[in-house]
Parts: C-alpha cells; sequence; structure tokens
C-alpha cells in the first residue's frame, strides 16, 4: 500500500469561534500507480485532504503513511518522502516566484541536485507537456502570461520535479478546450509510462472521466462515494445531493430515459452519449 | 444613434518585459503584438460571449473597453467617448464595470457593503446616495442578508456576486465579465450565471462574458471568436457553433449537445437547426 490516510481529522482555527472542521475521520487507501480523482463542492475538504497528502499540515487527528511512514513527522526520512509527492495549487500565484519561467521551473530539479543540463532538459520537457514552447516563453517573466498561460508554469515547475506521487487541484481552470484536453493526454500518457500515482482534484467531471480510474467524493469533510469513475460520475442523484452539476451528455440521456427511451446514462463523453443515441435510434453509426 | 460600443482597427503592442541581463535563449524578444487590427461594435442591452484559445488577446481586448489599456493604434469609444482622451477616463470606467476571475484579488474591505461602497466612496458621492447604492447593488446580487459578512466568510461564488455588486454600484451600462466562474465550483458557477442573465435582461445592463466554458458561450445571443489578437468570427451561437470544425482548429470546442447533435447528423439522423440544450435535444428526439 502506498497511501494510507487513518482517520484523519483537520481542525481549523481548534478552540477559537473560528473553529472549523475540514476533514472527519476520514480513511482511503491507495495504491502505487492509481489514478483517483477527487470531487465536492467548496468547503467539502478537497483542499485540505491533498494538502496532507503531501505532508503539508498535520493532522488534528489520525494520520497519513506514505509507504508505512508518517509523512508529516520530523526526520530525514518524511522529508525525502514529501519531495516525492508533488502538488500543483490551484492559484499560480501562490507558487510563481522566480524572475523567469525558465528559473521558475528549473527551481525544483535544482533543489534535488541535478546538474545543469539535466536540470536544462527537465525545463524544456515539462514546458513541452503542458503545451508550452520552451523558445518562446523560456525567458520571460511569468507575471507577463496570460493567466492560463501562468497555470501551465505552475504545473510544468511541478512535472519538472517527476514526483513519484502526482497531486493536481483543478489543472485545467482557465485552460481552452484543447488546451486542457493536450494536458490531460499528455499527463494521461506520462502516468501509464511511469506508473506515477496520479490524484486530480476537479469539478471539470469529464476531465475526471477521461484522465481517472477511480472517484472519491467529499462532502462536508467526509467521504461520500468512493468507486469506479463511470459508476460515481453516473449516479445522478449523488451528484446534485453534493452540488454537482450533471454532466450535460448523461443529463440528456436521464432526460430520454425519462421520456421512455431505453439508452444507459453513464456515458459522459459527447461521443459516447452520440454512438448511445444512434445505438437505440438504429442510425449507421452506431458501431464505434 | 451610435453603437454602445466601437472599437475600430484597434491594435495593441505590449511593451517588452524581458529583463536585459536575462541569459539563455531569445524567445523571438521585444515586442508581444496582441491584437492586430479588431473593429467590433455592441449595442446597448446586447449579451456578447467572447471565446478564443490561450493567448488569443480576449483579455486585453477586454481592458480596453474600460482603458485599463489605451490603444497602440485604432480608437475605442465607449457611449460615444473615446478612452484615449485623458478627460474621458472616468466617465468611461464609470460607464463599463469589470469583474475578473478570481475574486479574492478584488476585494479590499472588512465587510461585504463597505466592499461594495468603495467605488461610490471614491466617486465623492454623498452619503446618503452611497448607501443607497450599495443597498440596490446587493439586492440585484441577492447578498443583502450577508452585508455584515467579512467577505472571507462567504464561499467562492458568493465572493464573485460581491465583486459584481461593486461593479454595479458605480451604475454602469456595460459589465466586462473576464472568465468570472473558471475558479468557481458548480455551485458558485450558477449563481454567477444566474446573475449574469439576469442584469442583462432585467436591467438593461450590456454584458461582455469572457469565458473557455463552450456552454456559458451558448447562453449569449452572439458569440465572438478571438485568434491570435484578430476576431475571426461573430454571430448568434447556432450559427458560431455550427461551425465545429473551425472551432477545433482554433483549439475551441463545441457545447456538448451541439457536438451531440453534429454527430448524429453526420450519422442521418435529421435534426432541426440551432439546437443548443438538453431540452431542445429532447424536444427534437422524442
Amino acid at each position: 500500500m502506498l497511501i494510507q490516510v487513518e482517520n484523519l481529522t483537520h481542525i481549523y482555527n481548534q478552540g477559537t469561534p473560528f473553529e472549523r472542521v475540514a476533514l472527519r475521520e476520514v480513511n482511503l487507501e491507495i495504491e502505487a500507480g492509481e489514478r483517483i480523482g477527487i470531487l465536492g463542492p467548496t468547503g467539502s475538504g478537497k483542499s485540505t485532504l491533498v494538502q496532507h497528502l503531501a505532508g503539508l499540515l498535520k493532522p488534528t487527528a489520525g494520520r497519513v503513511l506514505l509507504e508505512g511512514t508518517p509523512i508529516h513527522s520530523k526526520g530525514a526520512t518524511a522529508r525525502k518522502l514529501r519531495l516525492q509527492v508533488g502538488l500543483a495549487f490551484q492559484y499560480p500565484e501562490d507558487q510563481i516566484f522566480e524572475q523567469t519561467v525558465f528559473r521558475e521551473v528549473a527551481f525544483g530539479p535544482r533543489n534535488l541536485g541535478l546538474d545543469e543540463a539535466e536540470v536544462a532538459a527537465r525545463v524544456n520537457w515539462a514546458l513541452e507537456m503542458v503545451g508550452l514552447d520552451p523558445v518562446a516563453v523560456a525567458q520571460r517573466m511569468p507575471f507577463t502570461l496570460s493567466g492560463g498561460e501562468m497555470r501551465r508554469v505552475a504545473l510544468a515547475s511541478i512535472l519538472a520535479m517527476r514526483p513519484r506521487v502526482l497531486i493536481l487541484d483543478e489543472p485545467t481552470a482557465g485552460q481552452d478546450p484543447q488546451g486542457r484536453r493536450a494536458l490531460l493526454d499528455k499527463v494521461g500518457a506520462w502516468q501509464r509510462e511511469t506508473n506515477m500515482t496520479l490524484i486530480v482534484v476537479s469539478h471539470a467531471l469529464e476531465d475526471l472521466a477521461r484522465l481517472v480510474e477511480r472517484v472519491i467524493a467529499l462532502r462536508e469533510g467526509r467521504v461520500v462515494a468512493d468507486g469506479p469513475t463511470r459508476q460515481v460520475l453516473s449516479d445522478v442523484k449523488l451528484l446534485r445531493a453534493i452540488g454537482l452539476d450533471v454532466p450535460q451528455p448523461v443529463a440528456l440521456l436521464q432526460a430520454l430515459r425519462q421520456a421512455g427511451k431505453e439508452v444507459r446514462v453513464d456515458r459522459f463523453l459527447p461521443a459516447e452519449a452520440a454512438s448511445e443515441i444512434a445505438r437505440v435510434w438504429g442510425l449507421r453509426g452506431s458501431v464505434t | 444613434m451610435r453603437p454602445f460600443i466601437e472599437i475600430e482597427n484597434l491594435k495593441y503592442v505590449y511593451p517588452s518585459f524581458i529583463p536585459p541581463h536575462a541569459g539563455g535563449q531569445r524567445g523571438g524578444g521585444g515586442q508581444i503584438v496582441a491584437l492586430r487590427g479588431v473593429n467590433l461594435t455592441i449595442e446597448q442591452g446586447e449579451f456578447v460571449a467572447l471565446i478564443g484559445p490561450n493567448g488569443s488577446g480576449k483579455s486585453t481586448l477586454a481592458r480596453h473597453l474600460n482603458a485599463l489599456l489605451l490603444p497602440t493604434a485604432g480608437a475605442v469609444w465607449i457611449d460615444g467617448l473615446r478612452t484615449s482622451d485623458a478627460h474621458n477616463v472616468w466617465a468611461v470606467r464609470q460607464k463599463v464595470g469589470m469583474v475578473f476571475q478570481n475574486p479574492d484579488n478584488q476585494i479590499v474591505a472588512t465587510t461585504v457593503e463597505e466592499d461594495v461602497a468603495f467605488g461610490p466612496e471614491n466617486m465623492g458621492l454623498p452619503a446618503d446616495e452611497i448607501r443607497h447604492r450599495v443597498d440596490d447593488a446587493l439586492a440585484a446580487v441577492g447578498l443583502l442578508d450577508y452585508r455584515q459578512y467579512p467577505p472571507q466568510m462567504l464561499s467562492g461564488g458568493q465572493k464573485q456576486l460581491v465583486a459584481i455588486a461593486g461593479a454595479l454600484a458605480a451604475r454602469p451600462s456595460c459589465i466586462v465579465f473576464d472568465e468570472p466562474t473558471s475558479m468557481l465550483d458548480p455551485v458558485g458557477r450558477r449563481q454567477v450565471l444566474d446573475t449574469i442573465r439576469r442584469l442583462n435582461a432585467e436591467e438593461g445592463i450590456t454584458v461582455l462574458l469572457i469565458t473557455h466554458s463552450m456552454s456559458e458561450a451558448a447562453m449569449a445571443q452572439r458569440v465572438l471568436v478571438m485568434e491570435a489578437g484578430r476576431m475571426v468570427m461573430d454571430g448568434p451561437p447556432a450559427i458560431v457553433f455550427e461551425r465545429g470544425a473551425r472551432l477545433r482548429a482554433l483549439g475551441l470546442d463545441l457545447p456538448p449537445i451541439v457536438d451531440i447533435a453534429q454527430r448524429l447528423q453526420a450519422w442521418g439522423l435529421p435534426l432541426p437547426q440551432g439546437v443548443l440544450t438538453v431540452q431542445d435535444m429532447v424536444d427534437a428526439l422524442c
């Protein structure tokens, strides 16, 4: 078992009037190489949970083990373990601080003690992974980039560390549709190649449908669903209960079902939903 | 009558930001041309969506509409006022409000009502007029009950509504929304989109909505598409989204329902034109 979350509780501002319980006795097990999506409304504890997985917060109660060692503990072993977990924050402003894109992305690899040739190779690779042209952007100041481009730089700086566990918090917010698809495809391909563990926090159910095989849903600090992607994302009742949007293809299939048509509803992507409708309506394109 | 927004051959070049000592390769160096001759008119009361890939110039264009940026060449008129005339700047900013992506960067005060009052106070209005405007603005976004709240106690969607109320308190004719929902969860997104729709339909506010969500763009009466600093499409959503191949070539996408409809049509299912929503599709199929 790669990661074990045991009875994890997190309370912010405990003992003050602003006390807020963010996580309540969460238990999870994550195997090496899994691709996991985490969803839930604002305030459900998603960001708190992933910060715990990266060892950035101290549990109020319970613990998080990475390969059997509490990740938040003091000492060299835990510190080494924390370096293997890369967390890309939702707001790039929170993590970007260097003068040029190159130096920003090189910061992590340099900290790993790699030589400059390897650092440069990793920077180029990471920028290409996120769909930026290294030649065009390497010497620009990060804050002169557009919002979407800045976010890609922030992500590249985490990828360049080649973490064993990669955690992405809303990786595609502010990205144009094909940039977002390309990014997901590349991260997905790299994950399969390296068998890295991938954890993605997202409201974008279509992104999760493309990228992950298991989805964990949180609500008010508790795990309310944990299962195969297709099963969780087509659970219309669950999605509505936790305030999430039903993907439009699922909403369409659901409406057709209510109108008496025998369609399956667990088809999230437009191409899948179109094939399902074509099958039931007996169209030529039904075999895909 | 002149249109509310008139843009004529607008060009904008960002000054070079490359630090002089930066080593390594130079990315073509020099200036970044963001807008390459944009022509556009928008009438009072329109609801217009603006889409385009990252870096196509959407935000740069938006920042010209309230004189946050001034044209390198060409001109922008707001309600007949040329933005590049220095004495028009405040009138232009009163007429066109802006709401940005990240609500946390737009909130300045310690309570909701103080935050909304910030603009009117800066305009030097009398106290009772400020009170009146703040209450109206908070009522318009449905946050009157939250007026005493510290903004950080609100959800992302509510914070964005505070930012909208702040824009409304200046009594603008137009509000430009620059990806107002891309950092919100679905509940927040619905709150913000419902509010935008209502402000347009009921208060007659001209809306320019910049978005990466094709479903959001489909809510507008008119969709503009930018690519590499140029306006490349302009029309009602049903017409613009018919050009799926062209949009894909631009790195854009179709709203999921339009995508499904076009696939089914390609497979020989007759569907009426202009299917945009789940309901349209169910009506067509059942």
